[in-house]
């Protein structure tokens, strides 16, 4: 340790600062540029000569922002609440009890890892196109009430419960209902809420699901609209980069406020 | 299995008590009791059925067939044909081997560069840590649709600032066209996959690391052992699990981390230069709709890449050391 220690740390800040600036530069880009007037949009300089907000302006009009962000907000906080409540229950069931067939269950959850998006997308589109769904917001939610992800990472933390608590309340005669959301739930409310960060963000930054069922940009997420604004102008950066900003600006806010939980579950789930 | 604490008050009475009560019970609660599990599990099997092993199945079924996906046109059952010409189809063999570049290109920035920058570190401060963390990570949480376009403004062959700038500071002499130059765009779509990743990769060694215990450093520097010794044969065989981790999760995830990027960026181009297997699957399905194609593609990728899965959880049982 206290070699360690007496070891010039120069090295290491040179190291981490350009990490840092590789890592940070584009989104500051990002913001810089959408707050330029027109005639500055291609100055080098890394601070804008004076602030301006008509590259929002114009971004909001060019397409169906407003509509956008409505239909991302819908998709995220429903599918956020659905996969965590589903994610719970089923959680609570690997945890508390052993029964026949669970180890398959568990298993079918887990195998789920394997299966990349484009090996379900034709039959999932399919189904869709039948039902009716596309391009409406059943299509962006319903799919994605359950997640399997969310199932073994909650059970992570459910199995850590001590079942002692959850004797003691079998004896004061709670129903395991009762028990999931007095006992159970209260205490793991940090990790379920951490899940759901997880979960929000993950949603919100979606690409593949409202690509394959949606076909209109104002019935569809922000970030599909932010592919079509892109492809539609190429020289509109400014309100191009206005549109991109807006379509991280919740995750960003959530993320100054939450930094160290959204790293951590980040870091504990994985990625996917 | 039921325990209960009365009886430690009054034996006799508890006894008889919980009794009657598990006689009147059993009848109706206990097939329910036993059920309870199921249906706690009901919506999330029921979610993931439909969603991911429904499709899946239907998948393999359809890769037997031809088909165009409209609804009035016919199924076709051609048996096996889609597999026996899968490596002549159009693009395939292109496709198969930028998926190898993807694989390869991305790991010396989602397992070396994080796993070195997290040894190097190691040092730090908490606090100046804590900051650093942030930093770095922050490209993580962006979505891949906003990255792509800010690259895609940073990287503009007229306008972007990195040509302005290295064309300020007379590096290059034509401004590097990264999305059409045939050599470039692999490379491109490489590097800002890896950008997305490098911060969450070296958060997750810098976690091993912290979880090693101290007293084997700490022995070896006893003994005389060199920062470069102590990393080789030390700090490495520690890491191997975590190595392990993230070159399977690389190997496995490279080309679907890559489809955003590409599928915003290039379409697969310039001359099918940054195409790879997932979106050759992409194409067959949604712009040739070549049903048949692309699910016995899809079939065999599947099983490829869960083989390779199998592999890596062998070897990481086999191999790995663990810090007991």
């Amino acid at each position: 340790m206290t070699t360690t220690a007496r070891r010039p740390q120069y090295l290491s800040h040179a190291l981490l600062l350009t990490l840092s600036f590789l890592a940070i530069f584009p989104i500051y880009w990002m913001i810089i540029t959408s707050v330029r007037p027109e005639r500055e949009i291609y100055s080098p300089a890394p601070i804008p000569g004076e602030v301006s907000f008509e590259n929002y302006e114009r971004a909001w009009n060019a397409i169906p922002m407003a509509r956008m962000l409505g239909n991302t907000i819908a998709t995220a906080v429903s599918q956020t609440i659905f996969q965590l409540t589903t994610s719970v229950l089923a959680a609570y069931a690997f945890a508390r009890w052993r029964f026949p067939g669970r180890n398959i269950l568990y298993a079918l959850f887990a195998l789920t890892w394997l299966v990349p998006f484009q090996a379900i997308m034709i039959p999932n589109y399919v189904l869709l196109t039948q039902l009716g769904w596309r391009d409406t917001l059943f299509a962006l939610i319903v799919p994605n009430i359950g997640s399997a992800f969310a199932v073994l990472l909650l059970f992570q933390s459910f199995k850590a419960f001590p079942l002692e608590l959850i004797d003691a309340a079998r004896i004061d005669g709670a129903g395991s209902w009762g028990i999931l959301w007095r006992v159970v739930f209260p205490n793991l409310r940090a990790s379920i809420a951490s899940l759901g960060v997880l979960l929000f963000i993950s949603s919100w930054n979606d690409y593949f699901w409202p690509l394959l069922v949606t076909s209109r940009p104002e019935n569809s997420t922000v970030q599909i609209g932010l592919q079509a604004f892109m492809s539609s102008d190429m020289n509109l950066w400014g309100p191009l980069m206005a549109a991109a900003t807006l379509a991280s600006l919740p995750i960003l806010v959530m993320y100054l406020l939450l930094q160290r939980q959204v790293i951590d579950s980040f870091v504990k789930s994985g990625l996917r | 299995m039921q325990r209960d604490t009365r009886l430690t008050l009054n034996p006799a009475a508890a006894t008889r008590s919980a009794a009657v009560l598990a006689k009147t019970r059993s009848s109706s609660l206990t097939w329910l009791n036993r059920l309870e599990p199921y249906l706690y599990l009901l919506p999330a099997v029921i979610a993931v059925g439909i969603w991911i092993y429904r499709p899946l199945l239907q998948t393999i079924e359809l890769s037997f067939y031809q088909w165009n996906m409209l609804p009035t046109a016919p199924r076709t059952f051609v048996g096996w044909q889609n597999y026996a010409q899968l490596f002549a189809l159009p693009e395939m063999s292109r496709a198969l081997l930028n998926t190898a570049v993807y694989m390869l290109g991305i790991l010396p920035l989602s397992v070396v560069l994080p796993m070195v920058v997290a040894i190097l570190t190691q040092d730090i401060g908490k606090r100046a840590r804590t900051l650093y963390r942030m930093l770095i990570f922050l490209p993580v949480i962006i979505a891949p649709v906003v990255v792509a376009v800010v690259w895609r403004w940073i990287l503009h062959p007229t306008n972007g600032i990195l040509n302005n700038t290295l064309e300020a500071l007379s590096l290059i002499e034509e401004p590097l066209r990264f999305f059409t130059d045939e050599r470039l765009a692999i490379w491109a779509i490489i590097f800002i996959t890896g950008w997305k990743l490098i911060g969450f990769s070296t958060l997750i060694f810098s976690a091993a690391l912290t979880n090693i215990n101290r007293e084997y450093i700490e022995a070896a520097q006893i003994d005389g052992a060199s920062r470069w010794q102590i990393t080789r044969f030390l700090l490495i065989p520690l890491l191997s699990p975590t190595i392990l981790f993230m070159t399977m999760l690389t190997l496995l995830l490279a080309s679907q981390w890559s489809f955003a990027y590409i599928n915003v960026l290039t379409q697969g181009g310039p001359l099918n230069a940054t195409t790879n297997i997932y979106f050759l699957l992409w194409n067959y399905g949604f712009r040739s709709f070549a049903v048949g194609w692309s699910s016995a593609a899809a079939t065999v990728f599947f099983l490829g890449f869960s083989i390779i899965a199998l592999l890596f959880i062998r070897l990481s049982s086999r191999f790995a050391f663990y810090d007991n």
